[in-house]
């Protein structure tokens, strides 16, 4: 009251300014309560924090020792209780079989799980990217559909799928592997008998298919110089003609073989010169087992390298 | 020339329409390019004809040029004539390296060996396909190259399609085709189209095929209206699922344009209104016949759309599944292999 007389003598401007006082302080207050709430709620969620990482901390031991294959104690996760101990466990074994399945998936390892072991050949193998296959049921049973993914030198390359009808014998419904490939025939010797074994070798020859086009389409492009004469959709035969470094640069035919069609490596190659005498050099013998022993595209490059062809 | 090489000439140079007789020529690589150059494409067709007649008898050329100019043709344009299509069977161990050079030396020498007469002519294509043109001629008469046989084979597949040959001939061709190729046997692949690319596409399977599997969805290519975020469709999952039942019958993307599928019936009449024609003995016979620019296409369209209710019957399905366009249906249920049978209960698909 006494500061209500005291404004109304200094003017509406004094009383405004009043007004805005009072409204400041109850402000300050209404500041002062959110921040008190603010930090209890802060408290809270860094104690949900702080229990949530015990929790994963014990899920990530136990996932631990079923990978290394260690016993589980009680002490681990007694302190949470016996039902907890239980939930950390399944926890932790989704985990670990979603991480198998995704390996699978990558190698595609026909085997069932066996155990830990089997994961770590998996680690093993991941890196250097093999192509696998995998399968899928479908129609209830009635046919399963093969997809085999095929790489060469850490590059994943073409998907081939095969659809297999499960009703009375197993048989091949469609495929969409190139109709050059000897699928019928590799198909009549090997699959009512063993199907494991005939995927395998579908799986094996199909990478090699692959391995020996991806080379064929690298030398094309990494060595320009070299002319591809003779090849097929098989890529069983490949004929090469190079320019020899010499005072009077010469052509030479490579002649690469690949007898066995589940290698990406010639079985035989025979190297045809004009001069008798540089077909036979040793050089030419070292680059000839050099084309033996490597892969097409790496054969020439090292040759180029060397200074053996242009 | 003699009359033969003349009419040989006259009847492929008036079968292609004037603007493209000069690339033909120019690839034919035969006529000089004075010549190419006095070459009046405007001129009415009997008057290039004539000038083009001239010029093959200044240069001296004789029937071997004039075949390689319809081989050249029939080349760039696969799509004429009625095009057979045939499978071998029985693949030796080394059925698998056979060689070029080899599969022509075999084949020649077994046609030379069997016909007195016969002109033949081998071509690789680049891309990988043999091109075969016979004139057929027998122990007395020359080859009749007014009337040849042209084959195509991809080395090392097992089909041939054959375009042009008599019942008469075919037993030879046959037989040449199985030593050269290192087979057992040769069969009638039931598929025949008026466009080679289209069979070629349909049993070399060139176009993308699309197999169940748990890792992939099919994309929406074809983004229809409702993109807006307020429109839900009702029925997305449905048509998914048609969606991907159609592509796994006949393919994702542009299809093999086939024309024509025929299924002749050899069923009984199996109708519940007129009696009289389900008790007699004999077949109801007729043949139904499925016409379209795009067979493959509209079929999908039929099973994506809802018009033709899924699963897809595996009679139309057999005609991507197996490659094939005649179909004969019997009564005698599924045991036939070579036949699809009208019998074939609808297969369970789950998704």
């Amino acid at each position: 009251m006494d500061s209500f007389m005291e404004t109304m003598e200094q003017g509406v401007l004094g009383h405004l300014m009043a007004l805005e006082r009072g409204g400041m302080g109850r402000q300050k207050q209404h500041d002062s309560q959110r921040s008190e709430t603010l930090k209890a709620r802060a408290v809270t969620l860094r104690a949900k924090r702080d229990q949530l990482k015990h929790h994963t901390d014990v899920v990530k031991t136990l996932k631990d020792k079923i990978v290394k294959g260690l016993p589980l104690r009680d002490e681990d996760a007694a302190a949470d209780g016996f039902v907890e101990l239980q939930k950390s466990l399944l926890t932790a074994w989704r985990m670990q079989l979603k991480d198998l399945q995704r390996a699978h998936h990558l190698i595609g390892n026909f085997a069932p799980v066996k155990s830990h072991r089997a994961h770590c050949h998996c680690r093993s193998i991941v890196p250097s990217l093999s192509g696998g296959y995998d399968l899928v049921e479908c129609k209830d049973g009635k046919s399963a559909c093969v997809s085999f993914h095929t790489a060469f030198e850490g590059v994943r390359l073409e998907t081939y799928s095969v659809e297999l009808d499960l009703t009375r014998a197993v048989q091949i419904s469609r495929h969409n592997v190139p109709p050059s490939f000897p699928l019928e025939s590799l198909a009549k010797r090997t699959l009512q008998k063993d199907l494991k074994a005939f995927l395998q070798t579908l799986s094996q020859n199909l990478n090699a298919l692959a391995a020996r086009r991806r080379q064929v389409c690298l030398l094309k492009e990494l060595v320009g110089s070299v002319e591809v004469m003779e090849s097929n959709q098989l890529c069983s035969v490949l004929v090469l003609m190079c320019t020899a470094q010499s005072e009077a640069p010469k052509a030479v035919l490579c002649t690469l073989e690949y007898g066995d069609l589940a290698q990406c490596l010639p079985t035989r190659v025979s190297i045809e010169c004009e001069d008798k005498v540089l077909s036979g050099s040793p050089q030419w013998k070292k680059n000839q087992s050099l084309l033996l022993e490597s892969p097409a595209h790496t054969a020439l490059l090292t040759m180029r390298r060397m200074g053996s062809i242009s | 020339m003699d009359a033969q090489t003349t009419s040989v000439l006259n009847r492929i140079i008036r079968r292609i329409p004037n603007k493209n007789i000069e690339d033909l020529l120019k690839k034919w690589n035969c006529l000089s390019a004075d010549q190419l150059r006095a070459l009046d494409y405007t001129r009415p067709k009997w008057v290039i004809v004539e000038h083009v007649i001239s010029f093959c008898e200044e240069n001296r050329l004789n029937m071997k040029h004039i075949t390689n100019l319809e081989m050249i043709y029939h080349i760039e344009n696969p799509d004429r004539g009625t095009w057979h299509a045939c499978q071998l069977a029985e693949a030796q161990d080394d059925a698998v390296c056979v060689e070029l050079t080899q599969f022509k030396e075999q084949f020649k020498a077994h046609l030379h060996g069997v016909i007195r007469h016969i002109s033949i002519k081998l071509k690789k294509h680049e891309d990988e396909a043999i091109w075969i043109r016979i004139a057929w001629g027998d122990n007395f008469n020359k080859p009749n190259h007014l009337k040849p046989t042209y084959v195509v084979h991809h080395l090392h597949t097992s089909y041939v399609f054959i375009s042009n040959l008599t019942a008469k001939h075919k037993i030879y061709l046959c037989q040449a085709l199985v030593i050269a190729t290192k087979h057992g046997s040769i069969k009638d692949g039931h598929l025949s189209t008026k466009s080679l690319t289209a069979m070629r596409d349909l049993l070399l399977r060139r176009y993308q095929q699309v197999f169940p599997n748990a890792h992939s969805r099919i994309l929406q290519d074809r983004n229809t209206v409702s993109s807006h975020p307020c429109i839900g469709k009702e029925h997305g999952d449905h048509e998914e699922m048609r969606r991907q039942m159609s592509c796994e019958a006949f393919g994702l993307g542009p299809s093999p344009k086939l024309e024509t599928a025929v299924y002749r019936l050899e069923t009984r009449y199996r109708g519940t209104g007129d009696h009289s024609l389900g008790d007699r003995e004999e077949f109801f016979r007729g043949v139904v016949r499925f016409s379209s620019s795009g067979l493959l296409d509209s079929l999908r369209h039929c099973v994506a759309s809802g018009i033709a209710e899924g699963p897809v019957t595996p009679l139309l399905s057999a005609i991507t599944q197996r490659g094939r366009n005649y179909f004969v249906i019997t009564d005698k249920g599924p045991g036939v292999s070579s036949q699809a049978s009208a019998q074939t209960a609808p297969s369970q698909q789950t998704l």
